[in-house]
């Protein structure tokens, strides 16, 4: 305990800090600082850091090193960090094609009854906002972001899909993520973005990192051939773009 | 021209490591051989480094033949293990000659069989691994008549007039019981269930089928969430014992999703994965309960288990004039 984390034994190879008496946006922004003072730091028998929203795993091999060191080592820097650090890189901001509803989206129409909300209204406030990415995770370097801003959090799907497509647009709770591949899920899907997600064979495999943002924008099933080339890291906008945005 | 490794009968067989580090930050699990240990001292009896390229063979039987001669060793689960014919043990090294067929059936007891070769093979690699990643579709299960370019040839060592076993190097074997015992430790969110965490080590849970290398679903009397309210995603490590809705028991395996909301009752040691990694569905789990001090100490025995069968391996190899893989 060093005032901002509380740290706690994950099993035999991991250790996880929590972030605590802050708020979502410094305890996000902590457990990420740390994670690149990990990363910089390479301890010996460190191998992965799982930075999230308030917490960190961190995960090593316990022949080669043990919790006490791990441990110290996150106390201390923590205590280094303080509970307001500064963030290590300029974010960046992605805006991302998406076709609403129809076979793209089809819990469009249930999201937007149980928000009490038109199909229009849905699509106009989840591509009204940037959405920052928080952290990246399943499957495969999602990427989780804040979700727009609904009246109220959106409920889970009774029952997950088995197989959701690559590029599908999803939100739960107050949460929204875009599935990089396909696979099993039960988040409901508004719409799908023709972009390929992640690169394979970059490293790493996102071009956006924690602290980048998403900007949806509409597009029309028919338009969807002219993104399908792109990989979302064409998506980035470049610095004076931005300035252009304000 | 290299010499190749043919697969003559498939199964179920993929090119594994010992999985991909470091890109947990990316959303990417580690992966790779699901028996850690089994696939390091497969290796290890090669000569080979921890980390090269090997097979992992499940469950169903494999065949494969090379061109060249070459010097192999199987470990994991119990199976007949034979060389152009002849049975030969598992966990040695094996001499294998040109055209001669290694053929490994009947796995029992365990689930999984892995096959090193002396100087391992040419594999592809994504992101430093070539382990399977099943989300992102990389590294597809070999099939029959594929071929895998060997990265050094062994010449002949067999005795020339007995065909006794040449190696007697003791490597460190794991049990393979019909009823498995896994050790765990607590879990983050042990407090979370209140009394119910203690049926955890009550009575035994049944592996079911839904059960791969992201995760054993398990059927038993299962703890009870005693507390309420929603878990913010977080990471959580491979061997997270977690009790989503239902009535089963999830344990995350390596190829697990690196980040979840359930709250952990457990966390399978270093040594307990291993073990998992061979549980075969049908087969029953009894969790035993271990201090943290105690699942280190089993991983760090285990470990220098191996670290002295590298030294006899080595000598054994300098004595036999075997050529050491360099850079494998």
């Amino acid at each position: 305990m060093t005032g901002n984390v509380i740290i706690a034994d994950c099993g035999d190879s991991a250790l996880v800090a929590k972030a605590v008496g802050l708020d979502a946006e410094p305890a996000w922004r902590l457990v990420h600082a740390l994670a690149d003072v990990l990363n910089a730091l390479q301890l010996t028998g460190v191998h992965d850091v799982v930075p999230t929203y308030d917490a960190l795993l961190v995960e090593f091999d316990c022949a080669a090193t043990d919790h006490a060191t791990v441990r110290r080592v996150l106390a201390h820097e923590a205590a280094r960090l303080g509970p307001h650090p500064a963030p290590t890189t300029p974010p960046r901001r992605f805006v991302v094609p998406v076709v609403y509803g129809g076979g793209y989206g089809p819990d469009l129409p249930e999201v937007a009854a149980q928000l009490g909300l038109s199909e229009g209204e849905i699509i106009a406030l989840h591509s009204g906002t940037d959405l920052t990415v928080r952290c990246l995770g399943a499957p495969a370097g999602a990427p989780m972001t804040d979700g727009p801003p609904f009246p109220k959090p959106v409920p889970r799907l009774a029952s997950p899909r088995t197989r959701v497509d690559a590029g599908s647009v999803a939100v739960a709770g107050r949460q929204a993520v875009i599935c990089p591949m396909p696979s099993p899920g039960g988040w409901p899907l508004l719409g799908r973005t023709p972009v390929r997600v992640l690169d394979l064979h970059s490293d790493p495999i996102t071009a956006y990192r924690p602290g980048d943002t998403f900007r949806f924008r509409p597009i029309e099933p028919q338009q969807w051939d002219e993104f399908a080339d792109l990989a979302l890291g064409d998506c980035a906008e470049t610095p004076d773009l931005v300035v252009g945005h304000g | 021209m290299a010499d190749t490794l043919t697969i003559r009968t498939a199964g179920i067989v993929t090119v594994q490591d010992l999985g991909r580090v470091g890109r947990s930050r990316y959303g990417l699990p580690a992966n790779g051989a699901a028996d850690q240990h089994s696939a390091r001292v497969a290796n290890v009896l090669c000569g080979n480094d921890d980390r090269a390229p090997l097979l992992e063979i499940t469950a169903l039987d494999f065949a494969c033949v090379p061109s060249g001669d070459i010097l192999v060793a199987v470990t994991g689960a119990p199976a007949e293990v034979s060389v152009g014919g002849v049975v030969r043990p598992q966990w040695e090294p094996l001499p294998v000659r040109a055209g001669e067929t290694i053929r490994v059936t009947g796995i029992n007891r365990g689930l999984r069989v892995y096959l090193a070769v002396l100087g391992s093979f040419e594999a592809e690699h994504l992101q430093g691994s070539c382990a399977p990643d099943t989300i992102l579709g990389f590294g597809p299960p070999l099939r029959a008549g594929d071929e895998l370019a060997l990265r050094t040839a062994c010449p002949p060592i067999d005795h020339p007039f007995s065909r006794i076993p040449l190696f007697r190097l003791k490597a460190p074997v794991p049990p393979f019981p019909t009823s498995w015992t896994i050790d765990v430790t607590d879990g983050p969110d042990r407090a979370e269930f209140g009394d119910t965490g203690r049926r955890l080590f009550d009575a035994p849970f049944t592996v079911t089928p839904r059960s791969n290398h992201i995760g054993l679903r398990l059927q038993g009397a299962v703890p009870r969430r005693v507390t309420q309210g929603e878990v913010l995603s977080r990471g959580v490590p491979i061997g997270a014992v977690e009790v989503p809705a239902g009535d089963e028991l999830l344990v995350l395996h390596r190829g697990r999703g690196v980040t979840a909301g359930y709250p952990v009752l457990a966390v399978v040691t270093a040594t307990g994965l291993s073990a998992l990694g061979q549980v075969r569905p049908g087969q029953t789990i009894r969790f035993r309960h271990r201090t943290l001090d105690q699942a280190i100490t089993a991983h760090r025995a285990q470990r220098q288990a191996i670290d002295a069968l590298r030294t006899r391996v080595r000598t054994t190899f300098e004595a036999l004039r075997i050529r050491a893989p360099a850079g494998v």
